[in-house]
């Protein structure tokens, strides 16, 4: 018999989808309302998210993903500048790799 | 081990840099203090006492009978107050740039608040972060200031703690003791003077400010992994020897 895979790899723009839920979690939907947010969107930068609301994000990814990504460790592999140049598409290249 | 982030701040001064470096040999427990990062808001129990008891709680609540303790700043208070409370819960203890609460500095940030501080505060900021702080962030900061200075204790309970070193009997303290220190550091002589009181304890300094563990944190994290995995004889003869 077959098992069924629950993990399935989601692409690019699905990845995106659930990144965005994530944030408006995180920082609040009246504050996501006013923003746009694309794959291009840097973290500190256009989405004024400070370290504390990355740790929520980042909790938010390992739960979801669990032992498949180790994002923390990813993102404390990075020096200052490119943690404030860090926009959400490499983070979905990131995960649609790791998966 | 659990680790005590210091007034004003969030477990973030921990999470990116130290915190995987000590997770590769502990299981590593991180906590907003109340009314600080993702905590609840609370409108009192900012002394010592009530900052310490809800460590234990903490701990309780996670089945954690005895651990590493480590806490930065007013964290590093807290965590000298829980080892003196309950010593039998503490193996080691890790003391981060603890300042003396008598110093008027520490505690007149809060009668100097107003936005203008922040302001202020932003454009040091952005001076060594390089990173701009915008419109939402401030507001956000603002918020917490406000609603600590305004709506709560915090200032009555710190203003409390004043004499909490020189009132506290660290020669009954037998718990290993880490004293880590910036080289350049204002609170360097509180270290300094820590160490002359606490008998089991070891002072390491690290090129840095009060700022120490955002300045290093390699080595910070390093220092800490060194002195909570060495065994407990080097220790010893380390500080009698």
């Amino acid at each position: 018999m077959d098992t069924i895979n629950n993990t399935l790899q989601l692409n690019h723009e699905e990845l995106f989808t659930l990144l965005k839920g994530f944030i408006t979690e995180v920082i609040g939907a009246e504050f996501v309302e006013e923003m746009d947010i694309t794959p291009d969107s840097s973290f500190t930068k256009d989405l004024e998210m400070d370290s504390i609301e990355i740790v929520s994000f980042s909790e938010k990814i390992k739960a979801h993903f669990g032992d498949q990504i180790d994002f923390t460790g990813w993102l404390s592999s990075m020096d200052l500048d490119e943690l404030i140049n860090l926009d959400l598409r490499m983070i979905i290249n990131y995960i649609y790799e790791c998966q | 081990m659990v680790l005590i982030h210091g007034m004003f701040s969030n477990l973030s001064i921990y999470y990116f840099n130290i915190a995987p470096v000590l997770a590769k040999h502990f299981h590593v427990v991180m906590y907003d203090l109340k009314s600080h990062g993702m905590s609840e808001r609370f409108t009192d129990g900012y002394d010592l006492e009530s900052m310490s008891s809800d460590v234990l709680a903490l701990m309780d609540v996670l089945n954690l009978k005895k651990v590493h303790l480590a806490g930065y700043s007013f964290g590093g208070l807290i965590a000298l107050k829980t080892a003196l409370k309950a010593p039998e819960r503490i193996s080691r203890l890790v003391v981060i740039e603890a300042p003396d609460p008598q110093d008027e500095k520490a505690r007149n940030i809060i009668d100097e608040y107003s936005k203008e501080f922040l302001e202020h505060y932003v454009a040091n900021f952005t001076d060594t972060t390089k990173v701009q702080m915008g419109k939402r962030q401030m507001e956000k900061n603002h918020r917490m200031y406000e609603f600590l200075f305004e709506k709560t204790s915090i200032k009555a309970d710190m203003i409390r703690e004043k004499h909490f070193l020189g009132e506290a009997n660290f020669s009954e303290l037998d718990t290993p003791t880490l004293l880590l220190y910036g080289s350049e550091s204002n609170c360097k002589p509180t270290g300094e003077w820590l160490k002359t009181q606490i008998i089991p304890s070891e002072l390491e300094l690290i090129s840095g400010d009060h700022n120490v563990p955002i300045q290093e944190p390699a080595q910070i994290a390093e220092a800490m992994v060194h002195f909570l995995s060495q065994s407990l004889t080097k220790t010893v003869t380390q500080n009698h020897g």
